[in-house]
């Protein structure tokens, strides 16, 4: 059987910062990693081994001090360094869906509306007025397939943690991404309702094949994943499977 | 993008604080507008009365020597296609003892050509009119009131009126000593002369002036037979109009070089009061040559020293002080509206430190860092736009109802905002002109972009993974 096609690749990636005393600080050490196509990998580590830089670096938030990163969808790839500032918001908006540990959802609008609002930022008016209706149908499908139909219209402020999360995972999925990036989505959650949300990201990942890349501290969440690594001071303690090349 | 004008209206749907900022820049707006209207209401109502004393243009000699040569001067000005009429004028400066001594300007004309070349008819009073005015100190002559005809104005300095006049103020006092058969010459004096009880109609009075040419003392006796109204307090306080020929003889005007009469200058009407530059060279290059001809030339004119000017070049000091106000005004007034536009930028900015975590997502969903600057300077202008609106539309209302709402001020308090006693106007005048509108929306809008660039700029350098970190 062949291996999956890799959605991301990225090749000997390393992020320094400098210190107040001038000193370098290495966050990440020549690190290799491929995401294959409807794969889910669980990064585990202690705090403050990189494991969110490696998030940022990927999701294009931040840019990697050395290396390179290669997004594919079907024939299309995209590699960094070299990418523009429109690119990149392009990719974040089409390519990658984010889950933050702390939700992160607009409280000026409705529920509805934080699914709808990726959506609503990659659109020109005219392309609105066009997918609006359509947007709007997938929207509601998304939040019926995390178990909140019913609340479109409610408030953020007054959902559950676990119910915010739901909302923000189904953001994170409104323009069919290719990659989701979850940054310890459960690390606010109490245990039960974290066990709800791995479970939901487990049969998302089924039902949608989207790739998925969680940052976790959670042994439960980390168990689920297709495959786990572990990071140690900005490197992988066990090397990734033998990367495929990207052509 | 969709999402700038989806946001803005969401956050400024839920929010009331951008709206005290957008408050701020209507009341600037509407303040200055309605401030300008009312200045430039009155320049031009200003402007209007003294043109309306004053003539289009005229040709002034020289305080001592004056002009001569009356005929051909007004005949060399008419000659001027767009010159419309002209007449002779001699202006000095007398005082006078009534109840207490007291100066005014003393103008010599010819009262029914005057009448053709300024609005004379219109600002010449009946004597109902007069008994009107002086019993009521606040009262204005209605706008449609009907001028006096040439033969009113005529009337009025006539023989016949001096003697009718001088006989009413002789009874009873027949010592006076003047016979009725040769009165003393008319004087027209302003309705605030009588206002104030200075002069009375058919009061005679002693004028004493010196004469520019010999530099004597002379004195001349006029009788009140008149007066006027031309809505300029001063002039209607210190002007005096007497016959000329009449004055001329008070005044000792002869010339013996010329062998005629001097005379101040001449007025004149312009067909078109936007040609003046142009004809007021015309008439100044006509006068010369015909002052250079040779004097057996029959269109020559004595040389004498000459100067034609504009009404509005008479008055320039005091256009010009209107308009500086006016300017000043303005200028301070601009400080309002850029305190508007200071709130525009505390709000903004609040908001931008209210929404980091807000701007961070939006970028990490795919926001571009120009399209989050654009959201934030999209909300400031369109806050300042809007308060610019709300000004000039409740300026312009005020503008336009600014009478109605004075009298309704008055009717419930008793209050009087414009008295007319004071400003000499019935109604408070007020005209918006689009050139004010534009002097106050241009450095709104400038200050409303400037108060918002700085927080739109602060918006788009926020780090999004910094703003991400917090809960």
């Amino acid at each position: 059987m062949n291996q999956p096609l890799p959605v991301v690749v990225a090749r000997g990636l390393e992020k320094n910062f400098s210190l107040a005393d001038g000193k370098p600080l290495e966050v990440l050490r020549g690190l290799d990693l491929d995401i294959h196509e409807a794969e889910m990998v669980a990064i585990v580590g202690l705090s403050g081994v990189g494991k969110s830089t490696l998030l940022h670096c990927l999701g294009l938030l931040d840019t990697p001090s050395e290396g390179t990163v290669i997004y594919r969808n079907g024939e299309d790839t995209w590699q960094t360094p070299g990418l523009s500032e429109r690119q990149r918001c392009d990719l974040r908006n089409q390519f990658i869906g984010f889950v933050f540990q702390f939700f992160h959802l607009l409280n000026d609008l409705d529920v509805l509306e934080n699914v709808m609002l990726p959506a609503i930022v990659g659109s020109t008016s005219s392309e609105w007025r066009r997918r609006k209706d359509q947007v709007e149908s997938r929207a509601t499908s998304l939040l019926k397939l995390v178990g909140l139909d019913g609340r479109e219209h409610q408030a953020p402020g007054t959902l559950s943690g676990g119910e915010r999360q739901r909302v923000a995972i189904a953001r994170a999925l409104i323009n069919d991404p290719r990659l989701l990036l979850c940054d310890e989505p459960t690390g606010n959650l109490d245990s039960r309702t974290s066990s709800r949300i791995h479970s939901l990201l487990r049969d998302l990942h089924e039902e949608l094949g989207t790739s998925i890349l969680v940052v976790t501290h959670d042994p439960d969440l980390a168990a689920r994943a297709d495959r786990q690594l572990a990071m140690v001071d900005g490197r992988f303690e066990v090397p990734p499977k033998a990367p495929s090349e990207v052509t | 993008m969709q999402y700038r004008s989806f946001l803005t209206n969401r956050y400024l749907r839920k929010r009331w604080a951008p709206w005290a900022a957008t408050l701020a820049v209507a009341l600037g707006v509407f303040s200055l507008i309605s401030v300008l209207a009312v200045m430039e209401g009155f320049k031009m109502e200003m402007k209007d009365r003294i043109r309306g004393s004053l003539a289009h243009l005229i040709v002034k000699g020289s305080p001592t020597r004056m002009l001569v040569g009356e005929d051909a001067v007004l005949e060399a000005a008419l000659s001027r296609p767009g010159v419309e009429a002209a007449t002779p004028f001699i202006e000095t400066l007398a005082i006078y003892k009534s109840t207490e001594l007291d100066y005014c300007i003393l103008r010599g004309i010819e009262p029914v050509t005057e009448s053709t070349v300024s609005d004379l008819g219109s600002y010449l009073l009946r004597d109902g009119e007069i008994d009107m005015l002086l019993a009521d100190p606040f009262l204005s002559l209605p706008d449609e009131r009907t001028s006096l005809e040439a033969a009113e104005v005529d009337h009025i300095f006539s023989l016949e009126r001096r003697r009718q006049l001088l006989r009413m103020g002789l009874r009873g006092t027949p010592a006076d000593g003047f016979a009725e058969e040769s009165p003393p010459q008319a004087l027209v004096v302003g309705i605030e002369a009588l206002r104030s009880m200075r002069l009375a109609m058919g009061e005679v009075v002693q004028l004493s002036t010196y004469s520019p040419v010999t530099y004597e003392p002379r004195l001349g006796r006029f009788i009140v037979v008149g007066a006027f109204q031309s809505g300029v307090y001063e002039q209607d306080q210190r002007w005096a109009y007497a016959d000329l020929r009449a004055l001329q003889e008070v005044l000792d005007l002869w010339d013996e070089d010329a062998q005629d009469m001097r005379i101040s200058g001449i007025s004149m009407r312009l067909e078109d009061y936007s040609r003046s530059d142009d004809l007021k060279q015309q008439v100044g290059a006509e006068l010369t040559r015909r002052m250079d001809l040779d004097s057996s030339d029959p269109l020559a004119i004595p040389w004498r020293f000459h100067e034609v000017e504009t009404w509005e070049d008479q008055r320039a000091n005091l256009l010009k002080a209107v308009e500086i106000e006016k300017r000043i005004i303005a200028i301070m007034m601009l400080l309002i509206v850029a305190f508007a536009a200071a709130m525009i930028f505390l709000i903004l900015m609040l908001l931008v430190i209210e929404k980091n975590r807000d701007l961070g997502v939006l970028r990490a969903l795919g926001a571009t860092r120009g399209g989050v600057v654009r959201l934030v300077l999209q909300q400031g202008l369109f806050l300042c736009i809007v308060g610019c609106l709300l000004g000039l539309l409740s300026g312009w209302w005020l503008t336009e109802n600014i009478n109605e709402i004075h009298d309704y001020v008055y009717r419930s308090t008793g209050l009087r905002l414009f008295p007319p006693d004071i400003y000499y106007l019935e109604k408070i005048p007020a005209h918006l002109r689009w050139q004010d509108m534009v002097l106050v929306c241009t450095p709104t809008l400038i200050f409303g972009f400037l108060g918002s660039f700085i927080p739109a700029m602060w918006a788009g350098r926020s780090d999004p993974i910094r703003a991400l970190h917090h809960e």
